[in-house]
């Protein structure tokens, strides 16, 4: 147990109220995870990240910042990593998915906005989360109404750069997205003192690929009947992601990988039913719904969201022998994440269909985050595209309270009989 | 279900690291988990085992010199997080 005290201090968080968090994340670890049976043995490496969230890598960050490195926070699965590790700058996710933080954000924000929104901010505004005390720089993006408008008062706490993301996919827009990476280029230049060259971002390229080529190989394992990997398990792997040293991260995942290989060999059938989540993303240590879902007879197989499929699917091409190719490939390779801030948005259900077939899925769960419209809206589309293939659907809307959970569990409850 | 845990608790990480090797190549079972609350208000990890492996786990931490604060245990009662 390391002693983190002195470095959370100089990095101005409020101690006393982050020791209010240290304080809980232990027994919710304890009994979302570690109830768990036959958990495979490389679970290890990203129970010890777990432990460690606020501390090793904390260290690191710190570490990086005194050799005259830069920390970039990232909110969204739309800002190219690429650009970052380019830049040898490091990029860490931030957190946003504890009620924990959700009263300090309504401090500042209107109550009637997306948890994770107002967690992010909390998080911010009430010193309690070392990552965000860490940045040098926020990127924050167009995609939502609400994170649009938060930006302009977190930039009152952290700079932060903005991208403006297209909200349709036309030409224009793929030309559009091209001219916002190489604007994030120069300010990332910038903060670091870094020039970005062809050979830097090929390699950034290449150790995102990496990372995403892990993460497909985790949820092709998830295809089989039955998975190696509970749902909660996968979920874990998918948040630790958004934060972990990129190279340690793919390495670990990839052991893991292996071992699951051989897990899956000696597997006896089961009779649980197979699940989808689609919807919102569920930022660290957002566990509510995968752990109620799973604590009944089904497993979860497949997350069509940021913190699932959207996060690793599709690689950026490596080809290419100048910054403007390499540009290119960064645009097409991110706007064919299908968000439901894009309108239309025809290639979400797409997805869905195909993954219900790729998964062996029995039923899907369209799980939106409170107050979050776009994917709200999209129900309607999505359910009306499942039923006509005959796929058994439901929606929970809900956030970071456990409040409705029991309700939760009960429809959950019934779908499962029902499917 | 409930019943006891036993637990491994380190001064730092890497003593920590040092032991889950040693336990890896003696082909003892474990599990890397954060501190419990209740055994220390400093984050980070300790390593939970198996009662049954304590005197095993014992000898191979004072002939390897690991430095750990104590081995200590704790009652525990599951229960779902949310519900």
């Amino acid at each position: 147990m390391g002693d983190y005290r002195k470095l959370w201090s100089d990095l101005g968080m409020d101690l006393e109220k982050h020791d209010k968090l240290c304080a809980v994340l232990p027994e919710l670890y304890s009994q979302v995870y570690l109830t768990q049976e036959n958990r495979p043995e490389g679970m290890n490496y990203f129970n010890f990240v777990v432990a460690e969230v606020h501390g090793l890598r904390i260290q690191e960050l710190d570490d990086h910042k005194k050799d005259g490195g830069k920390v970039i926070g990232t909110f969204c699965v739309f800002v190219p990593d690429e650009v970052i590790l380019a830049a040898n700058a490091i990029g860490v996710g931030l957190c946003a998915g504890s009620q924990f933080w959700v009263e300090d954000g309504e401090k500042v924000l209107p109550r009637n906005l997306c948890p994770l929104i107002k967690a992010f901010m909390g998080a911010k505004v009430g010193g309690t989360c070392p990552y965000f005390n860490s940045c040098d720089m926020v990127v924050g993006e167009t995609t939502c109404d609400g994170k649009k408008k938060a930006w302009e008062i977190l930039d009152e706490y952290v700079p932060v750069h903005i991208m403006d993301l297209p909200q349709m996919k036309k030409n224009k827009d793929y030309k559009m997205w091209e001219d916002e990476i190489k604007i994030l280029m120069n300010k990332v230049e910038e903060l670091t003192g870094n020039k970005i060259t062809v050979d830097s971002l090929k390699e950034g390229i290449k150790i995102a690929n990496a990372k995403r080529k892990a993460l497909k190989r985790l949820y092709d394992l998830r295809k089989l009947k039955p998975s190696p990997i509970s749902g909660l398990d996968a979920l874990l792997i998918s948040q630790i992601a958004f934060y972990d040293n990129p190279l340690r991260f793919t390495q670990m995942l990839n052991a893991l990988c292996d071992e699951l290989d051989e897990k899956a060999k000696n597997l006896a059938p089961d009779n649980r039913k197979r699940l989808m989540i689609t919807g919102t993303p569920m930022a660290v240590p957002n566990w509510k719904l995968h752990s109620i879902i799973e604590s009944l007879d089904a497993q979860i197989v497949v997350e069509e969201t940021c913190t699932g499929t959207r996060y690793f699917e599709n690689e950026v091409s490596e080809e290419g022998d100048t910054i403007e190719e390499l540009i290119k490939n960064l645009a097409d390779r991110y706007l064919k994440i299908n968000c439901a801030c894009f309108t239309p948005n025809d290639g979400r259900l797409e997805d869905i269909i195909r993954y219900t077939d790729e998964y062996n899925v029995d039923g899907v769960i369209d799980a939106n985050l409170s107050f979050c419209h776009t994917y709200s809206v999209e129900h309607r589309d999505i359910e009306r595209g499942l039923k006509e293939k005959n796929i058994p659907i439901m929606q929970i809307e809900t956030d970071y309270s456990s409040e409705d959970s029991g309700q939760i569990k009960t429809r959950v409850e019934a779908f499962l009989e029902m499917i | 279900m409930s019943g006891e845990r036993f637990y491994i608790l380190f001064p730092s990480y890497t003593e920590g690291m040092k032991l889950e090797s040693i336990l890896k190549k003696n082909n003892i079972k474990y599990t890397i988990v954060p501190t419990p609350r209740q055994l220390s208000v400093s984050c980070g990890i300790s390593i939970m085992y198996n009662e049954d492996d304590g005197d095993k786990i014992s000898k191979l931490i004072s002939d390897n010199d690991v430095k750990i604060l104590g081995m200590k245990s704790l009652a525990y009662k599951n229960k779902n997080f949310y519900l």
